[in-house]
Parts: C-alpha cells; sequence; structure tokens
C-alpha cells in the first residue's frame, strides 16, 4: 500500500481535464493513491441525474449501475442498455461512414480507409444522440465486444468487497441476438 | 545433479550452461516463483543495499547505450536512438534494461537461450566473445536489428550476458536499404548472422568483417556500428565487474534473481491496483498486395490476414492474450513471430505499466499467450523474409495498449489512459543509387521520423506532438546530420492540418517533410514496408474518438525547382497550409506520383525533384468530438492545425477569423447550436443496430463482400478453435458456414 490519498475535489478536477499540468504529472510520477476507485466512484456518482449505484464506469459515458436485482449499462443520460453482459452497442444506433464525402471529412489526404473494404461505424447513444465509439473493423466482422469486466471477482478478489447476486462472468451477446431478434423460424 | 557433468561447466558453480537453464525452468514451473524465490532473503536482510545494486547495474547498462550511440555513425543511432542495451542472467533472463528500443529486450534472451540449447557451450564461449545475430529464425523483429552478446565471466565462470541491439539501415538486400518490399523469401531479404562468433578477445574476426565489407552496401555504417555495440557491451561487463567486486559473486548471482522476481510480484500487484478483470477483444488486419510486384511468380498475390484476439485480465493479476482464429502466413516481409509479439508487450508494459526502471524478464512472466502454431502469428516455415516483423506489433500492439488503457479508465487511473498511439515508423523511404558526394554504391534508409510521428490522445488532454511509443526518447533528430548521409536537402518540416484523430482530447499532429533531392544524378526509392495499412484501418481511438490519418507520399519529378531557386522565387515548405492551398501544387510544376503505402516501388529521382514523406500514422483521440472545449478549438485554429471546415464538421465549433486579432473567435451561441444540431442529425440518421445487422447479415449469407474478405475470413474460419464459433454465433450463420471464394 503506497498510503497516498487525494482529496475528492483532485480527483474530480483530474478526471474533468481541470487540474494544472504540474500536478497531473506529479500523480503520474508518484506512488498511485489507494483510494482512487472509492473517489472516483464518488465524484461520478455526483455527476450523473440519476439514483442508481455505479458499480463501474465502462466509458466516460456509459456505466454499469445496479438496478433492483439487475446489473445493466446506462448512459449518463439516463438511457438503458440491458443487461452488461451484453454488448452495449447492440440497443444503440449505428451509421456507418461509408460515402466517399463522409470519409474526407475526417480523412481529406490520400489514403483514406476503403469502405468496401472497412467498416466505420459510428455508435450513438438513443437517448442523447452522443457519439459513444467508433469501430473501424473489416467489412463484415461482429460488432465488437470491447470489454466485459468480470465484475464480481473485481469486486470480490480485488476490492474485498463483494457485491451482492453473483453473476456469471459469461457473454451473452450471441443468446441476445438469437432470441430477441431471429423469430422461432428463423432460429431452424 | 550429476557431479560430473557439473565440473564440465562454464556457469557458474561450474556448471552447465544448458543444466542451469532447465533449473531455471524447473523451479519456475513447480514453485509459480522465478528460481524457486518464495522468500526474497536478500530484499529481506537489506533492501536498501538491493536497491543500490540495482541502480548501479540499471546506470551500467544506460551508460552503454549512450557509448555505443556516440560511436555510431549512422544518424539513425546517433539522432534517433535506434538502440538498447540490457543485462541477462546465465540462462537469458533479462536482470536490467537500458532505456531506448525497448521492443528487444526479450528477444536478446531468446537469443541466448537458443545458443544454450544449441549446444555453444560445447563449441566454446569465452570471455571476450562477442555472438552476432540478426536472423528472425531464431527470434528477432526484422533482420535490420542486429543484436551483439557478449557472456561475462567472474573468476572464469560464466555469471550473465549483456546484449546491445542497434537498427542497421542497409543489410545487402535484394533492395536498398533494410526492408525489401518485395523479399518473399529469407534468401534474399540481407546478410544474416545467426548467432555466429563475430569477435574474440574483444576484437571483431577478420573474417566476419569482410563478411560485411563484401555483404553489405554501406559497410563502413555496419561495421563502425558493430564496434559501437562492441563497447557498449564491454564498458556493461567491466562495470558489472566493478559491482560483482563490490559485492561479491554470490550475492551478485542471487539478486539478479531476487530482482526478477520483486518484478513479477510487482507487476501482479500493479494489476491488481490499477486495472479491472475482464475480457477485451479487437480485430486487426495486415494487407499485403504482391500480385504485381517484381516477386517469383508463385509469390504474386494479394492477400488480407485476419488477427482477431482477446485479451483477458485475469482475476490473479495475470494477462492472456488470445489469438485464436488468426489467418494463414504467407511469402511475404510482414508475417509475426513469437518472438516478436514477446518484444510489442516488453515494449507497451515497459512504457505503460511497469515503467518504474525495472522492467525485465519478470514483468513478462505474468503474461502468457495463445500463440496458433502454422498462422501469421507463428508461421510454420523458417524460409521466409524477416524483414518487417514489427507490421503487427506495431499495428496491433497500440490497441493491445487502447484495451489496457480502458481497463485504467474503469478502474479511475484516467491519467494513464491513452486513445492508441500511432501504429508505424511511417514515410520515409529506402534509397539507393548514387549519392551527393558521388558514392555509386549508395543506399540507405530514411528514418527521420521513428520516433516522431505523435501520439494518441489521453482521457484528460491531447496527444503528445513528436512521440512515438517503438522509440520513446528519440524525436527526429538534426537535419544537418541527416543531411550529411542523405542526397537531400530538407526544404521543410510542417505539421500537416486536419491530420490528428479527432475526439473530445485529439491525438497529436504528425508532420510532413519535404525534400529537394540533391545532386545525385539517380536515386531509387521505395516506400518503408511499414503495416500494410492501405484499404483498412486499424480499430483505434476511445470512446467516440476517431483514428487518425494514414500515411502518403508525393514525388514531383522533373521539377521547375532549380529554375525557382535561380530567380529567388517560392518553393515547397509543406503540402497545404490551412487556407487549403499546396505550395507544392501551386509553386512547383513537375511529373506528380502519389502513393499511399503499398509498398511498392515509387520511382526514380534526381538532382532538383521534390519528395514529400507524411508521418501521420492513425493515432487516435478520445471521446466525440463534439464534446471538446471550443478553446481548445480555437487554439488548433489560431495555431493553423485546422481548417475553419473541420472545425465546423467535426467539432461543430462556429469560428469566425478577425484580421485585427490575427486570431480566431468562437461564436458561443452558433457553437452551441451546432452542436445541438449534430445531436439531433445523429438521432435522425442512426438506424438501431438490430436493423443493420439484418442488413449485413444478409450481405455475408448473399457472398457480397470483396474476393480478398471472403478468403481472409474463410482462412481464420477454418484455423481458429473458438474464434470461428463465436463469428457464426454472432451472425446466426449454419454450423459449418464458410464463404463462396469463386
Amino acid at each position: 500500500m503506497s498510503g497516498i490519498s487525494y482529496p475528492k475535489e483532485v480527483i474530480r478536477d483530474l478526471v474533468e481535464g481541470k487540474l494544472p499540468w504540474s500536478q497531473v504529472k506529479s500523480i503520474i510520477s508518484g506512488y498511485k493513491d489507494d483510494d482512487r476507485f472509492e473517489k472516483y466512484i464518488q465524484v461520478l456518482q455526483e455527476k450523473v441525474p440519476w439514483p442508481e449505484k455505479i458499480l463501474l464506469p465502462l466509458t466516460d459515458e456509459l456505466y454499469i449501475v445496479q438496478k433492483g436485482e439487475q446489473r445493466i449499462t446506462k448512459c449518463s443520460c439516463g438511457f438503458e442498455f440491458g443487461d452488461y453482459r451484453v454488448n452495449w452497442k447492440l440497443n444503440a444506433l449505428i451509421h456507418v461512414r461509408d460515402t466517399e464525402e463522409e470519409l474526407k471529412e475526417l480523412y481529406p489526404y490520400p489514403g483514406a480507409p476503403d469502405p468496401e473494404y472497412c467498416e466505420m461505424r459510428e455508435y450513438y447513444c438513443p437517448g442523447c444522440g452522443t457519439q459513444l465509439q467508433v469501430e473501424t473493423v473489416p467489412f463484415g466482422y461482429p460488432v465488437v465486444f470491447d470489454f466485459l469486466p468480470d465484475l464480481d471477482s473485481f469486486y470480490e478478489q480485488w476490492l474485498g468487497d463483494p457485491l451482492p447476486n453473483k453473476n456469471e462472468f459469461k457473454d451473452l451477446t450471441s443468446q441476445f441476438i438469437k432470441k430477441e431478434w431471429f423469430t422461432e423460424n428463423e432460429k431452424e | 545433479m550429476d557431479k560430473q557433468k557439473s565440473i564440465k561447466g562454464i556457469g557458474y558453480g561450474g556448471k552447465l550452461l544448458k543444466e542451469m537453464l532447465r533449473e531455471t525452468e524447473r523451479l519456475y514451473r513447480g514453485t509459480g516463483f522465478y528460481y524457486g524465490l518464495e522468500n526474497l532473503p536478500l530484499w529481506s536482510d537489506d533492501p536498501l543495499k538491493l536497491e543500490l545494486f540495482h541502480g548501479k547495474l540499471l546506470a551500467a547498462v544506460i551508460a552503454g547505450r549512450e557509448m555505443a550511440r556516440m560511436i555510431s555513425a549512422s544518424p539513425q543511432v546517433r539522432e534517433v536512438a535506434e538502440l538498447a542495451v540490457a543485462l541477462y542472467t546465465p540462462e537469458g533472463d533479462c536482470v536490467v534494461q537500458s532505456t531506448g528500443l525497448l521492443i528487444h529486450i526479450p528477444i536478446i534472451g531468446r537469443i541466448i537461450k537458443w545458443m544454450i540449447e544449441q549446444d555453444y557451450e560445447e563449441e566454446g564461449i569465452e570471455d571476450g566473445d562477442c555472438f552476432t545475430s540478426n536472423d528472425v529464425a531464431i527470434a528477432g523483429m526484422h533482420t535490420a536489428d542486429v543484436y551483439d552478446i557478449q557472456p561475462i565471466f567472474w573468476n572464469e565462470e560464466l555469471v550473465g550476458w549483456v546484449g546491445t541491439v542497434i537498427m542497421e539501415a542497409e543489410v545487402g538486400a535484394m533492395l536498398p536499404g533494410c526492408m525489401p518490399c518485395d523479399a518473399t523469401d529469407r534468401f534474399v531479404d540481407g546478410i544474416k548472422f545467426t548467432a555466429a562468433k563475430s569477435a574474440v578477445k574483444d576484437k571483431h574476426l577478420k573474417d566476419f568483417e569482410r563478411r560485411i565489407r563484401f555483404g553489405t552496401r554501406m559497410s563502413d555504417v555496419f561495421l563502425l556500428d558493430r564496434k559501437g555495440a562492441l563497447a557498449a557491451d564491454i564498458s556493461v561487463r567491466r562495470e558489472v565487474a566493478r559491482i560483482i567486486k563490490e559485492f561479491g559473486a554470490d550475492f551478485y548471482m542471487g539478486a539478479i534473481r531476487e530482482i526478477i522476481e520483486m518484478e513479477r510480484r510487482a507487476q501482479l500487484e500493479r494489476v491488481k491496483r490499477r486495472t479491472v478483470p475482464g475480457k477485451f477483444h479487437s480485430p486487426s488486419t495486415i494487407e499485403v498486395y504482391l500480385a504485381n510486384s517484381p516477386v517469383p511468380p508463385h509469390h504474386r498475390v494479394d492477400r488480407i490476414t485476419l488477427v482477431p484476439w482477446d485479451f483477458h485480465i485475469r482475476p490473479d493479476g495475470t494477462y492472456f492474450i488470445d489469438f485464436d482464429g488468426t489467418g494463414d502466413w504467407g511469402w511475404h516481409i510482414h508475417n509475426c513471430t513469437p518472438s516478436a509479439l514477446e518484444g510489442a508487450l516488453s515494449m507497451i508494459l515497459t512504457q505503460t505499466i511497469a515503467y518504474t526502471g525495472k522492467a525485465n524478464t519478470g514483468t513478462l512472466l505474468t503474461v502468457q499467450m495463445n500463440v496458433p502454431y502454422d498462422t501469421f502469428v507463428y508461421p510454420a516455415s523458417r524460409l521466409l523474409p524477416y524483414c518487417n516483423q514489427f507490421a503487427w506489433p506495431l499495428k496491433g500492439g497500440p490497441k493491445l495498449m487502447v484495451q489496457q488503457s480502458h481497463a485504467f479508465f474503469c478502474r479511475g487511473y484516467v491519467e494513464e489512459v491513452r486513445a492508441g498511439n500511432t501504429m508505424i515508423a511511417a514515410g520515409g523511404g529506402m534509397l539507393c543509387g548514387e549519392d551527393h558526394l558521388g558514392n555509386k554504391e549508395y543506399s540507405f534508409l530514411s528514418t527521420e521520423p521513428a520516433g516522431a510521428c505523435g501520439g494518441g490522445a489521453f482521457a484528460i488532454r491531447d496527444g503528445i506532438i513528436s512521440e512515438a511509443i517503438f522509440q520513446p526518447d528519440a524525436d527526429m533528430g538534426n537535419v544537418e546530420i541527416w543531411e550529411l548521409m542523405l542526397p537531400m536537402l530538407w526544404l521543410g518540416r510542417r505539421f500537416l492540418p486536419d491530420s490528428c484523430g479527432h475526439g473530445k482530447y485529439r491525438s497529436a499532429y504528425s508532420v510532413v517533410s519535404t525534400f529537394l533531392i540533391y545532386q545525385t544524378p539517380m536515386l531509387a526509392l521505395t516506400t518503408g514496408p511499414s503495416c500494410q495499412t492501405t484499404r483498412i484501418y486499424p480499430y483505434m481511438g476511445m470512446f467516440g474518438g476517431y483514428p487518425g490519418p494514414n500515411s502518403f507520399e508525393k514525388l514531383l519529378t522533373d521539377t521547375n525547382s532549380k529554375q525557382l531557386i535561380a530567380e529567388s522565387r517560392p518553393l515547397a515548405h509543406g503540402i497545404y497550409s490551412a487556407g487549403g492551398s499546396s505550395d507544392l501544387e501551386l509553386n512547383i510544376k513537375g511529373k506528380l506520383v502519389v502513393e499511399t503505402r503499398n509498398g511498392q516501388w515509387l520511382g526514380i529521382v534526381k538532382d532538383g525533384d521534390i519528395w514529400q514523406c507524411f508521418y501521420g500514422a492513425t493515432a487516435a483521440g478520445f471521446g466525440d468530438p463534439v464534446k471538446r472545449d471550443p478553446l481548445l478549438v480555437k487554439k488548433d485554429l489560431d495555431n493553423e492545425l485546422l481548417t475553419v471546415e473541420t472545425a465546423r464538421n467535426i467539432y461543430c465549433v462556429d469560428a469566425q477569423y478577425h484580421a485585427d486579432g490575427k486570431e480566431w473567435i468562437i461564436n458561443e451561441k452558433g457553437t452551441a447550436e451546432l452542436r445541438k444540431r449534430r445531436r439531433t442529425e445523429r438521432l435522425a440518421k442512426g438506424v438501431p443496430v438490430k436493423e443493420w445487422y439484418h442488413k449485413r447479415r444478409q450481405q455475408l449469407l448473399n457472398g457480397e463482400i470483396p474476393y480478398l474478405l471472403r478468403k481472409m475470413y474463410n482462412e481464420s474460419l477454418s484455423r481458429g478453435e473458438h474464434w470461428p464459433r463465436e463469428f457464426r454465433d454472432f451472425w446466426c450463420l449454419p454450423e459449418r458456414f464458410m464463404f463462396k471464394e469463386e
């Protein structure tokens, strides 16, 4: 244990990019503070407009929260994406940049991606229109599940504070697709 | 232990090196602790003494590296610092490493282990010997990286090894420079030393020197680098002798092993304290276009290879990287190897989590990998050309860094988060022909940008200009030094506007260099092979940020530059200004050639022609660009790094130029409206993923994707264990689904 701890205000400013570089540099160069996660969650919990307990921030806009018995992925705007073990992107809006004009906006020089081979997928939150992720993959690649956290191991083994109602650490995305997006006949 | 065998050995205590290697492996396998060190007696007894000991070893390898740099004749060593030095145990495990090319540290260890396995001890290993290796069939990143390795003896017993790596600019391959794009087997990719004895009693063998004299085009440079590397090794060796004298041989042998075990434990602790366990996934691709290249007919193939991987952070703090589903290896220079993957990990971990100055073999002991044999990441042939094995480490490696960053972010250590780094030492190229001094055997590599492509965004600030993960302490070097070696004069180095990966925090802008070809009647140029990104961008960027642009080159031959110089009229200094006009197009008349990086000949140039390289390399942004602070956008506009069109289209910032103050003024109300409108537009144009999914699935079922991608997917579908099942499950495809290739 490093014995180092920063005030919550410092963590808030750090997360929001407002901490002066000299202090950021000092934090980077020093030993890590032991209670960062605890204060990080406090700072984030104060920022969101909803009451559910944040279990883990997944991105700068998405959180895994405890909602009743369930653990779901939720946007800071309040939009809910469902079980955190199903790739949240399935319940987002998608736009693929596949015209020369759209790609030129980003890449005005020679060497832009070829939309016939490369999909530049933009995922938006259906609640607030925030661009949550940009995925550049070969055409036809499955929607990428960027990160499935092992929440129970994290809380139990690393934080020493087990979560109630253990969830199996399992990617449920394909199961969800088959169940929710296909009729019984189509499944055959 | 067999006493009779032991007394024959040159290792510490009279052991055979192979015995020592087996014992080390057995102890680790049996106990889970490096060298079976469940307890750390030296650390427990006097931690400060061990710290001091470590500090002295670290200072020795860093001093050795600086010595080699000062002796080298090559600007890429002296200016760009393409080298590193490290100290190893008798069994080839790294104890301490210098700064520099960190990607090579585990590779030197692999070469030492290979020499032990090959019974070099029976052939004779003596104090003052040097072994030189650049044969990637043993281990390596590419043929140009030459490893010079010396044993370290104390009282006639081998107590360790020291290794120095220097990247060469010319290796005597079929094409000039060190990375021949059109090599398709190992017999044409340059001179090779397969861990060959190159020096005795600290003096290079005449035969070794003759091989270099007759086997490379710029032998003076190659040889002087060997002298520099040997000097670095000797310097470290002598310093180690002083340290052993000070601390005692038994302390030395115990301490180097404790240092490794301590780092192993420290790495596991760091992972547990800074990350979150779980599973990450990403695909990457390597594109190879040789169908129209001058290679043997049976190697004229275009191909795209898929390299998907799962990155697991396990609850015990170890990492597991699973390359299941990787496609085929091929007859081209970009195949990866297990040693190259280890190198990539060394490069990433040392700079992102194990940056205490103590990274060594212990760091990497915490990582396990599944590297399927007979695939792109572990080719089944030793006959492949090995001059670009860093293609995947530099293209996929930064994404591994992003994944680890994602875990840092979830845990709250936002200051450590990097949204992908530049993926290639792009730009520049290989040169051969006649130089500005009349040398008709000229051949060299321009690696000016190696450490200066620009880094990816952080979670709390923009990316760092002139930074690259593969060469952390280098910059572009002094133009004046480069100009001594290259028949080119620099007309400009400028940032290319709009060339970053956009996001709430953007990646660094990258540089375009403009060269006037100087006093050569004929110089041939090939583009550097880099990472084979022509059509498919790597999946970089975090949380809504975009990957930056790919690199490219422009060449104007038969130009009017001499006339412009004679008339004192403007030349070309950059590609575009923020106003959108190009001084190249405005001022220079000539035949224009534009190339993306597909590994082809760029052309023949001569005195007066103009060549431009953009070194951008897809370093990516963090967060939704419309959340970027408008004042940061203003700053980029004021610095002519951003065009007003991009400010409006990507960042939704309403800005107007005020000529009086020579600055851009942000219209806050207009910006807020633009951003509100953008979100509404997204909600209107974005379709539910379910809808998109069914459309895309039908296209796949109909085979409506390019042939190269069908072939790419089929390779992975037929080779993988679980990846094929996951692909088919996601798209709800039949159990044995394959794409039709006809």
